[in-house]
């Protein structure tokens, strides 16, 4: 089958590789008829994750139909259209027993490596480097779908691809951002990132009862979809005024947001130009592997005992951490990669019923082969590029 | 180096007890070494803890320690192996397997990961599947 593989840092190229088969009874093989870019993948792209090997097949926000299942799955069959989620969950350890499926405590079998980074073991993640299991991603023509009696969710109606792929990531990422929030209707929430991550972040936002939702970024057609599709009410563009935190509180009359979400991650810019400069080279030189300038201006602009929502990837360590200003004001942290299996089924209901139409972010729809071009694309924001989806 | 591991299973002491001595769950290094093997019950709904110690500790001499550490073949790692292939097939029926790790967690296996992309037949017998 074709496959869109790592070959070295900000090189990706489509591959004949060998057919997935099953490997375990609770495997399952999907034939891919969607799958998408992730910002997260050009985490990989700029070479800022370790553990990625020549010839990893990338990708793991995807869907498609199911070929063939093994004896252990007894809740798909051959001809279910399926959307599969990022993360891979056993569903029988005691963190899937409570949920928390994204610290699958099984599904990583490079868990030992995790364990050495992180203190734990992660779950495992499709096309996501080996430190998440070094399993094989959806930017393929197949897949093969561990504890597949778990993840995969039926599609039964008959909705396109587009409104439903992103439930694979990005959409219950976002979601699950502005949750942390504990939104009860009048808060101010501001969004650093209008990347698809931050624009589902905001339209969930927007959803759960925010008043007013303030977008942050230094792109402007970004900020222009928020604010039409997303429905953010206010937005800063940083390359215009770098003082983030500044505006944000002119914005909220000098109180701050009452929860700050970070869309962004380990790859963020600051308006500062010798700022980004610092930081850049510090990660160059390998002193830090996570830049810090979004995630800064979000604690320092949250209002005191308020609330700042960490959805952004971040791999390692970060230099200039304040927590001075974390402490002092009393704020709480909520982090996590998603438990996407959690929010499937309530967002599918959302997507139903017509409450959003996720595929507002999709600006780019490209054919598998041209996976490396899509890549390079939505790395330097050329041609609007907000959300690529390929089809294999 | 330490010379003890530990890990909690989400199932009662007595279906552990009954798994740890089944054929069907191996744990083939732990049985080698000299090590002793205690359970107990973990608090609240968290299941049943597992504790190993190594008897005579890891292995003797600076010099051993150091190649092993750098083979990656080091004691303590091979039972933490054991005890988390033990904890997979208990919990999930199954030794998770993926592209990069087709054998399932090893320490060996670490720093020579196949990359994430199907296997060939013949790297597929290879692993043993």
């Amino acid at each position: 089958m074709r496959a869109n593989v790592w070959s070295g840092r900000n090189t990706v190229q489509v591959e004949n590789v060998p057919d997935p088969k099953l490997l375990n009874d609770r495997d399952a093989i999907v034939k891919i008829t969607s799958t998408a870019i992730c910002g997260s993948d050009l985490h990989m792209y700029d070479g800022y994750i370790p553990t990625m090997k020549k010839g990893d097949i990338l990708g793991h926000e995807f869907m498609g139909e199911v070929v063939e299942v093994g004896r252990g799955v007894s809740n798909l069959q051959a001809g279910d259209r399926v959307v599969v989620p990022f993360p891979i969950a056993c569903g029988d350890c005691w963190f899937c027993r409570h949920e928390l499926y994204a610290a699958c405590e099984n599904s990583n079998p490079n868990g030992g490596l995790a364990e050495k980074m992180f203190g734990h073991p992660t779950a495992g993640i499709f096309g996501y480097s080996h430190l998440t299991g070094g399993y094989a991603g959806g930017q393929a023509e197949y897949a093969r779908v561990p504890y597949a009696d778990v993840g995969p969710f039926k599609v039964e109606d008959d909705l396109p691809d587009e409104q439903v792929l992103f439930l694979s990531d990005i959409f219950p990422t976002g979601y699950m951002g502005a949750e942390f929030c504990e939104i009860s209707g009048g808060e101010c929430i501001a969004v650093f990132g209008a990347g698809p991550v931050g624009q589902f972040a905001i339209a969930s936002a927007v959803m759960l009862g925010a008043e007013r939702v303030i977008a942050i970024d230094h792109v402007d057609y970004r900020l222009e979809m928020a604010r039409n599709k997303a429905g953010a009410t206010d937005t800063i563009n940083f390359r215009e005024d770098p003082d983030v935190v500044e505006q944000l509180k002119l914005l909220t009359g000098g109180r701050g947001p009452d929860a700050v979400i970070d869309a962004v991650g380990m790859e963020a810019v600051s308006g500062h130009v010798p700022v980004h400069a610092a930081e850049r080279l510090k990660q160059a030189a390998r002193a830090e592997t996570d830049r810090g300038a979004a995630l800064r201006d979000a604690i320092l602009a949250c209002r005191p005992g308020g609330i700042v929502s960490i959805i952004g990837a971040y791999g390692g360590l970060m230099d200039k951490f304040p927590t001075g200003a974390l402490m002092n004001k009393g704020l709480s942290i909520k982090t996590g990669q998603c438990h996407v299996q959690r929010y499937l089924k309530p967002l599918y209901e959302h997507v139903k019923a017509g409450h959003i139409d996720p595929s507002f972010v999709v600006t780019h729809r490209l054919e598998l082969g041209e996976a490396p071009n899509g890549y390079e694309t939505f790395k330097h924001k050329e041609d609007n590029c907000v959300k690529v989806v390929l089809k294999p | 180096m330490g010379s003890k591991a530990a890990i909690t299973l989400l199932r009662s002491h007595e279906e552990v007890r009954r798994l740890w001595n089944s054929p069907e769950y191996p744990h083939e290094y732990i049985d080698a070494v000299d090590a002793s093997v205690t359970f107990r019950d973990a608090p609240g709904d968290r299941g049943t803890e597992i504790h190993v110690e190594l008897e005579r500790g890891a292995p003797r001499g600076k010099l051993r320690e150091a190649v092993q550490k750098v083979v990656g073949s080091a004691s303590l790692a091979k039972v933490k192996d054991d005890l988390r292939r033990f904890k997979q097939r208990a919990e999930t029926g199954e030794l998770p397997r993926s592209e990069g790790t087709p054998e399932g967690e090893r320490a060996e296996r670490k720093l020579k990961q196949h990359p994430a992309q199907p296997l060939k037949e013949s790297e597929l017998e290879k692993a043993g599947l």
